[in-house]
């Protein structure tokens, strides 16, 4: 199911009952300490986009137009399929465009990560910290992610994005799993909606900046991105825009998440 | 015997234009299969040892480890149980360094590049200072910074960076984990074409910050022996030493191939005779180096050992630099099968010129072997004749063909194509080189004199059954 994308810039605030929550926690907390207040409410926020970006008990699908920016080179755009079972820790990424990696895909079952390549008819290993076909984006940013398992808070601000107020969180990673070592987040103040994100490497140093200009109501209660700009710190000029349509989390079938759907749908 | 090979002599002077041109034939077959022969000799040897300075080492040891998430990591914690191996081992080492490296993209101004960088001990490491040549900076600035790198021309250039720049490098530690350090370019050497991309150097300190491992861990001990024919003697002493101490990774023994267990077990013969332990380890390291398998160098077999075992702890692996490269012993024994394909095809075509050519031979000389018979030479002497006369032919257009090719060999030696290319890998120092294996060369010999005398066997046998007061009545 996907509904219209909303833009989390500029209109107003319609969760309210999430608000409201959100607001009476904070009401209730604030008669305790203001550390204790502060990192429960940190958990909260934290917990609520964990929750937003967890498909447990249904499957979740859509596709995914990245367009890529590079100095002195021309724009390259990709599309990909994504296919997501987070009961099982599943997904399968299908590339769609362009037409000279048509068929490639990823696919993750349980800890392992496989990349196909039709030409050559073979899997191989890879890593989620890979990033997506010569883009900005990694295949990590499209699956599921516990920042609460993976990540300590170490800083809380408040600050803006454009003009909308948000709770700046600072988090230091608790493994070497993930891709990047330190996060910063941008959270709505109204709601737990990410709009910034900016990702450091092990050194300290800004790698990657990553905006979330839109997001779709796909039911349930759950948003999820509509729109992302991912902005390489490093490599100055060079940025991905993804847009994602067709969301749904309507159940797809067993074979979806297997090697043998690779190699078929080819 | 002496007659006959004397006549036959003089029937080959004879007739000196088309002895010329049939040794010649056999000469240029001769020529050109001796000269890709020594190619393909020093191919090898030549690979191996410009991959020996590039890893600065003959015979390896990397370990691995496991994650409790079951990932690999490849590290070497603790170096103490590889020296006491190699001490136990009885292996003087020349030559050792310890490496950590890393590809990584090195961005300067809007420009970027892919680059292998060594963390190693720009002061410690006595080779390298002998080895690098600078064209701008060098150790004196490396001693002053510790984010010093030490790029080739070629890279400098590309990147447009110069010595004092900051250069970002964009990377992944050991686990995978993104990562961006700042380099100072403290040094920038004579550009080194192929392996440009392959060789920077920086402190291991730093660089081992940047990969998340700790400064006194790394990922690669080389050493270097006296030379690359006694690698495969030391890793097979120092893989026994470090069996008896920690876990140590070994392929499964196969029966090798009897030519080539025959080759291994020369090769091997000081260090098998040792112990059992020896023996064990020889057979394993003769498992690898038969790399007929088309899945890869014994090396890459070692690395996939790792992702599919599981064990607590550090485990070892011993490789020497013919492990990492040993599929062009593949290449090699191609290019000697090709060069047999061109020999034999080659002496097919003269085979056919050689018979017709000697069957003229017969009949110019029906009355001179009509004369002979008639003074009581036996048909089996006239038939020995002919065939002395074309091995004596062949032999000699085969010796003349050696010479030309040491000559074009050494011609071909002489000139300095330089390190900037892809074929430096295959040259020693620029320069192209041969070692022709003087067996096959034997071998090639034999084989043309053997063609040639049967490409002269049915004119010979004709020669040899002709009736004397026949041969006398021909009117020619």
């Amino acid at each position: 199911m996907n509904r219209p994308a909303v833009s989390v810039f500029f209109r107003a605030p319609s969760f309210v009952p999430t608000f409201l929550m959100l607001f009476f926690a904070l009401f209730i907390s604030a008669a305790a300490t203001p550390v204790f207040s502060q990192d429960a409410e940190v958990k909260a926020i934290l917990k609520a986009i964990d929750e937003m970006n967890d498909f447990t008990g249904r499957d979740f699908t859509g596709v995914f137009t990245i367009v890529s920016d590079k100095p002195n080179e021309k724009q390259s755009a990709q599309q990909i399929r994504m296919f997501r079972r987070d009961d099982k820790e599943q997904f399968l990424i299908l590339i769609m465009l362009p037409e000279a990696s048509k068929g490639q895909g990823y696919m993750k079952e349980g800890d392992n990560v496989w990349f196909y390549d039709p030409s050559s008819r073979k899997f191989s290993h890879t890593s989620l910290k890979e990033n997506l076909n010569d883009s900005e984006a990694k295949s990590g940013d499209f699956t599921k992610r516990s920042l609460l398992d993976d990540y300590d808070t170490t800083k809380v601000e408040d600050g803006n994005v454009g003009k909308v107020p948000v709770r700046v969180i600072t988090l230091k990673a608790k493994t070497n799993d993930v891709s990047y070592d330190i996060i910063k987040l941008y959270v709505r103040k109204d709601r737990s909606l990410v709009l910034k994100q900016e990702d450091f490497g092990l050194s300290g140093r800004l790698m990657r900046t990553t905006l979330y200009p839109k997001y779709a109501d796909i039911g349930s209660g759950k948003f999820y991105p509509s729109q992302m700009l991912v902005v390489d710190e490093i490599n100055k000029g060079e940025k991905s825009q993804i847009t994602m349509t067709d969301l749904s989390t309507a159940k797809q079938p067993d074979v979806v998440f297997t090697k043998a759907f690779l190699e078929q749908v080819n | 015997m002496k007659t006959l090979m004397i006549v036959a002599f003089r029937n080959l002077n004879r007739q000196k234009k088309r002895t010329f041109l049939l040794g010649g034939a056999v000469a240029f077959g001769i020529l050109i299969v001796t000269v890709i022969n020594g190619f393909s000799g020093a191919f090898s040897r030549n690979v191996a040892e410009n991959m020996a300075h590039l890893f600065a080492g003959h015979v390896f040891v990397e370990a691995s480890e496991k994650t409790p998430k079951g990932k690999t990591l490849d590290l070497i914690r603790d170096d103490r149980v590889i020296l006491e191996a190699l001490a136990a081992a009885g292996i003087p080492a020349d030559y050792v360094a310890k490496r950590s490296s890393m590809n990584v993209t090195l961005v300067f101004e809007g420009n970027k590049t892919s680059q292998n960088i060594f963390g190693t001990d720009l002061e410690g490491e006595k080779y390298l200072k002998e080895r690098l040549s600078f064209k701008d900076g060098g150790f004196e600035l490396t001693k002053a910074e510790p984010r010093a790198l030490i790029l080739s021309e070629g890279v400098a250039k590309k990147l447009n960076a110069h010595i004092g720049d900051t250069i970002l490098a964009q990377l992944k530690t050991v686990t995978g984990q993104n990562n961006v350090g700042e380099f100072v370019l403290s040094g920038i050497t004579q550009d080194m074409g192929l392996f440009s991309n392959m060789l920077a150097y920086a402190h291991r300190e730093y660089f081992n910050q940047l990969i998340d491992i700790g400064p006194e861990e790394y990922q690669l001990f080389g050493i270097m022996t006296a030379n690359l024919a006694k690698s495969e003697q030391v890793a097979i002493r120092l893989n026994a030493a470090l069996k008896e101490r920690a876990q140590v990774f070994e392929l499964p023994p196969v029966v090798p191939a009897p030519k080539k267990a025959a080759k291994a077990d020369t090769a091997k013969a000081d260090a098998v005779k040792t112990d059992a332990a020896s023996t064990v380890a020889s057979e394993t390291v003769a498992a690898g180096t038969s790399s007929s398998s088309p899945m890869g160098s014994r090396y890459q077999k070692l690395l996939r050992l790792s992702r599919k075992e599981t064990w607590e702890g550090s485990k070892y692996r011993v490789f020497t630099i013919n492990d990492m490269i040993s599929q062009i012993e593949q290449l090699v024994g191609v290019l000697n099968g090709v060069s047999l394909g061109i020999l034999v095809t080659l002496f097919l075509i003269i085979m056919v010129g050689i018979a017709n050519t000697f069957r003229m031979i017969m009949y110019e000389r029906v009355k001179e072997i009509g004369t002979m018979r008639a003074l009581g030479m036996h048909r089996g002497s006239v038939r020995t004749l002919f065939l002395m006369e074309a091995s004596l032919l062949a032999a000699a257009g085969a010796l003349v063909g050696m010479l030309l090719a040491a000559i074009v060999m050494l011609g071909l030696s002489i000139p300095n194509f330089g390190t900037g290319t892809f074929f430096a890998l295959l040259m020693k120092n620029g320069h192209l080189s041969f070692s022709p294996p003087l067996v096959q060369s034997l071998a090639n010999l034999l084989l043309v004199i053997v063609m040639t005398a049967m490409a002269a066997y049915l004119p010979a046998r004709s020669a040899a059954h002709l009736e004397p007061a026949a041969a006398l009545r021909t009117s020619k």
